[in-house]
């Protein structure tokens, strides 16, 4: 009897734990893949806030969700953009990649200018160009 | 009449003193839009994806220090692009990467020859001089082309640039790695 309850119980817990959060499957100082430091990231908000910089002319297009993951020793990054206007958008981006002291991991990027449709996602990939780039942000200026 | 004169005089100085000329630095990664003829955001952007995406190729990936030369890039373009210039940056990007060695292309191959053969020399130090038949040769070649599609209608001009690079294994001839680079800007008048 007692067997028979143990099994149950066993079972229901490993289910209750592979049913936990996909954040708790993340290294400590990753969210959705993508490095945080120690910085409070507890949703894709957060992570976008973090990770989203505006530089010159500013924008309307926004970043909505952000996915990192590791190809060998370098990081991956997909970016989502989003133009909820209904006109077309033309802006440009870049990458910042910074080292594990905080520092810049390599020199700064071109602008790459890109044009988002009228109520449209855009989704700009990339990879670290160095196997020193822990960290990264994401800017973004109008080229209107 | 002496007056008439300090009047021109005076004119003169002022018209040159309008078409005064202003030199001012910029930022060489800015997005140039100045025509639409290949720009150096056009070169940036190619030498970047392209670099960044052979770091990604198994061979560059997982091999150790693969030795890649640089082959032309023929320009099937209809305007002049020194294609040099984009195989030398994305050189520069996977040099500094740290992920492929470059061994001397054809184009500096004879550079290469004639120091290599200055050094045998008496004028050197035996023990220093770089021995003739040391040289390493590379185990993938790197080529492409780059072609522009322009079509122009009155006021408006559309010009469309594909760069398409391949990394060939010299050993084998099989093809190793591909890509292309996209590139579309319109002009219009008015």
């Amino acid at each position: 009897m007692t067997r028979t309850l143990l099994i149950p119980a066993v079972l229901s817990m490993a289910l209750a734990a592979g049913c936990s959060t996909k954040k708790g499957f993340e290294k400590p100082g990753f969210a959705f893949g993508c490095p945080i430091g120690e910085a409070k990231v507890s949703s894709m908000d957060d992570l976008v806030r973090t990770k989203v910089l505006a530089e010159g002319r500013r924008t309307t297009i926004q970043a909505t969700e952000m996915r990192c993951s590791h190809s060998g020793d370098l990081l991956r990054i997909d970016a989502n953009l989003n133009n909820d206007s209904k006109a077309v958008k033309r802006i440009s981006y870049k990458f910042r990649w910074i080292d594990r002291e905080g520092m810049r991991a390599w020199e700064e990027e071109p602008w790459k200018p890109v044009m988002l449709y009228e109520n449209s996602n855009l989704v700009i990939n990339t990879i670290s160009p160095t196997n020193k780039a822990a960290d990264f942000r994401l800017i973004l200026r109008s080229e209107e | 009449m002496k007056a008439r004169l300090v009047v021109a005089i005076a004119a003169a100085a002022l018209a040159a003193g309008c078409a005064k000329e202003t030199t001012r630095y910029g930022d060489a990664r800015s997005v140039e839009t100045i025509t639409n003829q290949f720009g150096s955001t056009d070169l940036q952007m190619m030498a970047e994806s392209m670099a960044r995406s052979m770091q990604q190729a198994p061979v560059i990936a997982s091999a150790n220090l693969p030795i890649v030369t640089v082959q032309e890039v023929r320009n099937k373009t209809s305007e002049y692009i020194d294609t040099r210039a984009i195989t030398d940056s994305i050189r520069s990007e996977l040099q500094k990467g740290g992920r492929v060695r470059f061994a001397v292309d054809q184009a500096g191959m004879n550079p290469q020859v004639e120091e290599l053969k200055r050094q045998q020399s008496e004028l050197y130090a035996k023990d220093q001089r770089a021995e003739m038949g040391q040289m390493v040769g590379a185990q993938y070649r790197l080529e492409g082309n780059i072609i522009s599609i322009v079509k122009q209608v009155r006021d408006t001009k559309d010009v469309y640039y594909k760069l398409n690079l391949q990394l060939w294994n010299i050993r084998n001839g099989l093809l190793e790695w591909s890509d292309e680079k996209e590139i579309r800007k319109t002009t219009t008048k008015g």
